[in-house]
């Protein structure tokens, strides 16, 4: 039978109808796969049979593709099958896509360009794990025995810290863009720069974007400005950041802004840059009263909060604390000025860089610890900027059920799953090296944007991130208790994270790669991860798995924190989470969550002081919890069922708290957060003068 | 010391960021109480104290060295800790391990309250001040002799030791104006903290359960004008602006 004899039509994917072509079918194996013309056209003659007997007369092109993928099945051939595969969803999921929220990501509102991003994320997902990845790494991703992050954009890196210093000395002057602008020459310009940057980033990474030193970088452009102008300053710099929610997909930009009261020292000799791109033929050093204005100026905008009153969500405000910070004029007036932030908002983040170390922080915990060459960077800080490739997550719980309370099995298991998360760190690095390599005229050209005698993207320093998720299940299953519940749990603990630690060196040396391990913020992972283990290795994970297993909102602790819900002091939390920090170089955090009880400035700023003194504890955070009313547009202390105002007591109310590292809508939560949320211990009794006795 | 003698501590906070204003404190709560407002939130506490377990003084003890280089602050409260016999050997027992000591305390018991701070052994004293003087037991739920209370605030009032008073503001037990009779009691005081009320499942009187604070702006009002009062800056019943 001839081809032109079928009376059909087929409806392509160019929006065409054209008429039924069998070679086509043949053409698109050729092309796609390995197979050989004979087979090719066997397979196209079946398929075309089939059709015919249906009698339909309109088919569709990811039909007729879905028939033959179904012959090369029959015959066996998978590979080529893989190779043939179309991606794409069905259309009940589109249309509960469009029409409801997307409850993945908190940070990612309901609308359409939110449902761009959210088809596109997924067909790149699909995309990566077919094609960027092994069939080995996909799968342990599909099973959940690890976790590759933010698969929707394999075909960008994951997050990276900047330097203000570098739109000061070049301008914006971006691949492809319509126009280029030179230095700044005014603080406001400057701040529209960094603006427009952040937005132009965050369309080349896959999360956060962190700025280094803001305050002490802006300072030289402050010199003559009134208070009051650096305060409108300040404000436009929250406000302007906060309401980017018309980038990418409708998100915010995830943005954090490192500050510092003191000039750390890697800072105090290095050449100021001020206006136009010019030095100032001062230091740093010489500018700390500028930085110093500038940053209380950004806490009265964060304390005022938004028009409304309501926290800032981003940027978050990293604080960092060096040994210099103590020495230097003013520092517990500052102390007192964030902490009564920290208390009334909760925005700060309290970041302790003891001895000589320096580093900046990205992301939700994300840091980069400066090393030797780094600091020479200093010197010339638009050179300082840094990136991490990828996230890989492993799911620790899930070895401890396999190895049946065998050290040696345990120890040998968690090794074979970080070989495998390096093994996908390698091929991530493999195809971001494929398309930077296309330079200027690639899908990555702004990281490649040549303006320093080197790439904007640093590739050769690109770090690869190991996160662990739920620790503490982890040496539950094994020892039977959790991290908090005995020294010898939490010394269990330590061995696990010092052990991957120790395979980040040998990694380091035998790939000659970067990899450091992160506390993974885990947004959705922990309840990924807990959902899964539930419904394959029940019961012995019903038993440690945290949350309602009867409403499905379950999750594991995250990365190595201490269970969320028990009455642990915080002191205790501070100390002992503290313990694992210096293991993780790339940044962890402890949370005293706050509930509704407002303590004082005076005792925050004292547990800040000794945090520092007395553990290794990194950073921490203070998280108070809001409700707001849609209706009276009042903010409230607590979550709330409705309005607590007595002249309104709307129930149209959105509860508000930091969910793993940033402040968010809790309607915007997914089931496992939720659960976390109901269990998470707000230190009541730490804060509130109602007791808790022993037989209530 | 037989068990009976001890000082019936009945909860036990090792670290508090709100109970010393400041400052990081741990505080210790005393079981029983020689009032019975309506409005107390610790009624466990009040009513059926031998129904709840000691805290082991051992356990108080060696916790709180532990976290000596934290928390050097102890807030001891209650109940009512002054109607303990055994309330000065125990803070006495804590000085010379170095604490500093917040008294909560009522002010029933003037007696006691002037022997801690003679013998320096308080450096804090909160004194709680129901409400007016003159319908004491109305805001108290006891009779009671009021010359007790008003010595307890003329010795506070005479500044031996730090201190302020508090008063927790509760809607249909209060009327504004009450809130300003106290300031007057209290004038020249160094500290007057006004509370709000808030509403909790488990009060003394289950009535005052559903209650809900004060608005926020009629609170605001009334802590500014209280503030002048004790200043002695203002009259109240002069100057009632249009707020």
């Amino acid at each position: 039978m001839e081809t032109t004899d079928l009376n059909l039509f087929v409806r392509t994917s160019e929006e065409t109808i054209s008429d039924w072509n069998r070679e086509k079918i043949v053409d698109a194996l050729i092309r796609e796969t390995f197979i050989d013309l004979d087979t090719a056209t066997e397979i196209s003659k079946e398929v075309e049979g089939m059709i015919r007997k249906s009698g339909v007369k309109v088919v569709t092109a990811p039909l007729i593709r879905e028939l033959v993928n179904a012959k090369l099945i029959e015959k066996g051939l998978e590979d080529a099958r893989r190779k043939h595969t179309r991606l794409g969803m069905p259309i009940y999921d589109v249309d509960s896509l469009i029409l409801h929220p997307n409850k993945e990501n908190a940070n990612v509102p309901h609308g359409p360009e939110a449902t761009n991003l959210t088809l596109a994320e997924r067909i790149k997902k699909e995309y990566a794990l077919l094609s960027v990845f092994s069939l080995d790494v996909a799968d342990a991703h599909m099973n959940g025995d690890i976790h590759l992050h933010d698969l929707g954009f394999v075909d960008r890196p994951y997050c990276s810290g900047q330097s203000l210093e570098y739109i000061k000395k070049f301008g914006l002057n971006l691949p492809h863009s319509l126009s280029m602008a030179k230095p700044a020459k005014h603080p406001e310009v400057l701040l529209a720069h960094l603006i427009k940057f952040a937005a132009a980033l965050q369309s080349n990474f896959a999360g956060a974007i962190g700025w280094d030193a803001v305050n002490i970088f802006f300072a030289p452009y402050l010199e003559g400005m009134s208070d009051e102008e650096v305060k409108q300053l300040a404000q436009m710099l929250v406000f302007e950041f906060s309401q980017q929610a018309v980038a990418r997909g409708g998100q915010a930009i995830f943005s954090d802004i490192n500050l510092y009261w003191e000039v750390p020292k890697h800072f105090v000799d290095t050449p100021a840059i001020g206006p136009s791109g010019k030095f100032t033929g001062k230091t740093y050093g010489d500018y700390e009263k500028e930085a110093q204005r500038f940053v209380w100026k950004l806490f009265e905008v964060y304390k005022e909060g938004d028009g409304s009153g309501r926290p800032f969500f981003f940027p978050k405000p990293l604080v960092h604390i060096t040994e210099k910070f103590f020495k230097t004029e003013g520092n517990m007036d500052f102390l007192y000025h964030i902490c009564d932030v920290a208390a009334d908002k909760g925005n700060t983040y309290f970041v302790f860089d003891r001895g000589e170390t320096a580093k900046i922080s990205e992301c939700c915990r994300l840091s980069f610890k400066l090393e030797e060459k780094d600091l020479l960077d200093a010197k010339q800080p638009w050179r300082m900027r840094y990136c991490a490739l990828q996230n890989v997550s492993i799911n620790l719980p899930r070895i401890a059920y396999a190895a049946k309370k065998d050290d040696t099995k345990l120890f040998n298991l968690l090794g074979e799953r970080f070989l495998l998360a390096v093994k996908a760190h390698k091929q991530k690095r493999a195809f971001l090296e494929k398309l930077l390599s296309l330079g200027e005229n690639g899908p990555l050209s702004l990281l490649t944007m040549n303006r320093d005698g080197m790439p904007y993207l640093r590739f050769n320093r690109a770090s690869h991130l190991i996160g662990m998720v739920g620790l503490n299940e982890m040496v539950q299953v094994h020892t039977g208790e959790e991290l908090h519940e005995s020294k010898r749990a939490l010394k269990f603990g330590l061995k696990i994270i010092a052990h991957m630690k120790l395979l980040t060196e040998k990694m380091e040396k035998q790939e000659g790669i970067k990899v450091v391990l992160e506390q993974t913020p885990a947004e959705s992972t922990s309840y990924r991860f807990a959902k899964l283990d539930l419904h394959h290795f029940s019961p012995l994970s019903a038993r440690v798995i945290k949350g309602d297993i009867s409403t499905g909102e379950v999750y594991y602790t995250n990365s190595t924190h201490l269970n969320i819900k028990s009455h642990i002091n915080p002191i205790e939390r501070v100390t002992n989470e503290g313990i694992f920090h210096p293991l993780i170089e790339a940044g962890s955090i402890s949370h005293i969550w706050l509930g509704e009880s407002h303590p004082t400035k005076e005792a925050i700023a004292d547990f800040v002081l000794k945090t520092f003194k007395y553990t290794t504890n990194d950073q921490i955070a203070f998280s108070p919890e809001f409700t707001i009313c849609n209706r009276c547009g009042k903010t409230f202390r607590g979550l709330h069922e409705f309005c607590p105002s007595p002249t309104c007591h709307s129930y149209d109310v959105d509860g508000i708290t930091r969910i793993t590292g940033y402040f968010t809508k809790i309607s915007g939560w997914n089931k496992g957060k939720l659960g976390e949320l109901k269990d998470r211990y707000r230190n009541g009794e730490y804060f509130s003068k109602k007791m808790l006795v022993a037989n209530e | 010391m037989s068990i009976k003698d001890r000082l019936p501590v009945k909860g036990f906070i090792e670290t508090s960021f709100i109970d010393w204003k400041g400052y990081l404190s741990s505080v210790l709560f005393t079981g029983g109480c020689n009032f019975r407002c309506p409005y107390c939130h610790n009624p466990d506490l009040v009513l059926n104290p031998d129904t709840l377990e000691d805290v082991p003084h051992g356990y108080i003890f060696s916790t709180l060295r532990k976290y000596k280089v934290w928390v050097e602050r102890v807030v001891i409260t209650g109940g009512e800790p002054t109607i303990h016999k055994n309330l000065k050997n125990f803070i006495k027992r804590l000085k010379k391990e170095g604490f500093l000591i917040k008294l909560d305390t009522n002010g029933s018991n003037p007696y006691v309250l002037k022997d801690l701070v003679e013998d320096k052994l308080i450096d804090y004293v909160a004194m709680d001040v129901k409400g007016p003087i003159d319908r004491y037991s109305r805001w108290c739920g006891v009779e009671i002799d009021t010359e007790r209370i008003r010595e307890s605030i003329n010795f506070l009032l005479e500044g031996h030791v730090d201190y302020e008073f508090r008063m927790t503001v509760v809607p249909f037990l209060h009327q504004e104006e009450d809130v300003y009779d106290v300031a007057q009691d209290i004038k020249n005081a160094e500290r007057f903290n006004i509370q709000d009320f808030k509403s909790i499942k488990n009060i003394l009187d289950n009535t005052y359960s559903s209650v809900k604070p004060f608005p926020e702006e009629m609170m605001k009002r009334i802590r500014r004008k209280a503030t002048e009062i004790v200043k002695g800056n203002t009259d109240p019943a002069l100057k009632i602006e249009g707020e």
